[in-house]
């Protein structure tokens, strides 16, 4: 079993690396395109999850639960879409959506009673504001979906 | 961000909308994962979030691009995405939401770097302060 900063780190490597394939997707194909083809991506993983597991066992509850997650996280996708299409500036939306974890945090403190330590406050803050800063793009308008943490 | 005439303008509410569907979706992942293991999690958020997907891409009526680069560029994000989601539910069976959330997004430090690398993109000050303190919240958040 490993640290929790590993596993983490390899969800950052992947979305990051994410990030590098959308800017080049996105040189390429329409916005629009990259979705349709970025979700195939993301279904041809299944088979090897099938393999390596199933859904016995599990209530219908986390069933309820994980099937609403992947659903939430797609209507995220849709509104940060809908959010660029109705003007917005991606250099402004872009790093104000990164802050989603903002949301993430106040929903476990309040549902799910997490406590964290000073220290750990203090790590979450510089981590929302490095994350906010880090998605600041002076440059040429990002695509919206380069910046979505999955149905990218 | 401009408030005109006291009113909110559209896009921001889309934006908060936004910023609350996924702050759903990492709430939903830390309950699903204290019963679920990360395969399992991610097959059903693959299966839930496929309806929305498809009806996202119906509602735009797209033309559909065949560039063969921007095809593997696709795939490869999808396939990306999913393994990066992997880890996200692996790590939230070890650690709250609340630590583990702003962590993970952290990952446009990579993108940047390796944006800044391979395509010799320019970095803005605001980048270069961003990295910095995304660098220090891992090391204390590790400690």
């Amino acid at each position: 079993m490993f640290h929790w900063m590993t596993y983490a780190a390899i969800a950052i490597a992947m979305w990051g690396l994410n990030g590098l394939f959308m800017k080049l997707g996105t040189n390429r194909a329409s916005a629009h395109s990259m979705v349709i083809w970025v979700t195939l991506g993301f279904t041809l993983l299944l088979p090897f999850l099938w393999a390596g597991t199933g859904l016995a066992g599990l209530s219908l509850r986390v069933i309820f639960v994980g099937l609403v997650a992947g659903a939430v996280n797609g209507l995220g996708n849709w509104a940060v879409f809908a959010c660029l299409e109705k003007g917005a500036k991606a250099s402004v939306a872009i790093p104000l959506t990164a802050l989603y974890p903002l949301c993430t945090i106040a929903l476990a403190l309040i549902f799910l009673h997490e406590r964290p330590s000073a220290l750990q406050w203090l790590g979450i803050g510089l981590a929302l504001a490095g994350g906010a800063m880090l998605s600041h793009e002076t440059a040429p308008v990002a695509a919206p979906e380069e910046q979505l943490p999955c149905a990218r | 961000m401009q408030i005109e005439g006291g009113r909110i303008p559209v896009w921001l509410w889309y934006a908060l909308l936004g910023i609350f569907f996924w702050g759903l979706w990492g709430f939903l992942s830390k309950i699903g994962t204290d019963a679920a293991n990360p395969l399992q999690m991610q097959i059903l958020f693959t299966l839930g979030m496929l309806p929305v997907a498809i009806a996202m891409l119906l509602h735009a009526r797209a033309k559909l691009d065949r560039n063969l680069a921007g095809i593997t560029y696709g795939l490869l994000c999808g396939i990306a995405t999913g393994a990066g989601t992997l880890g996200y539910y692996a790590a939230l069976r070890h650690q709250s939401a609340s630590v583990v959330t702003p962590v993970t997004g952290l990952f446009p430090v990579l993108t940047v770097v390796l944006a800044f690398v391979l395509l010799r993109e320019r970095l803005n000050r605001v980048q270069i302060a961003g990295m910095l303190l995304a660098l220090t919240s891992v090391v204390i958040l590790s400690i």
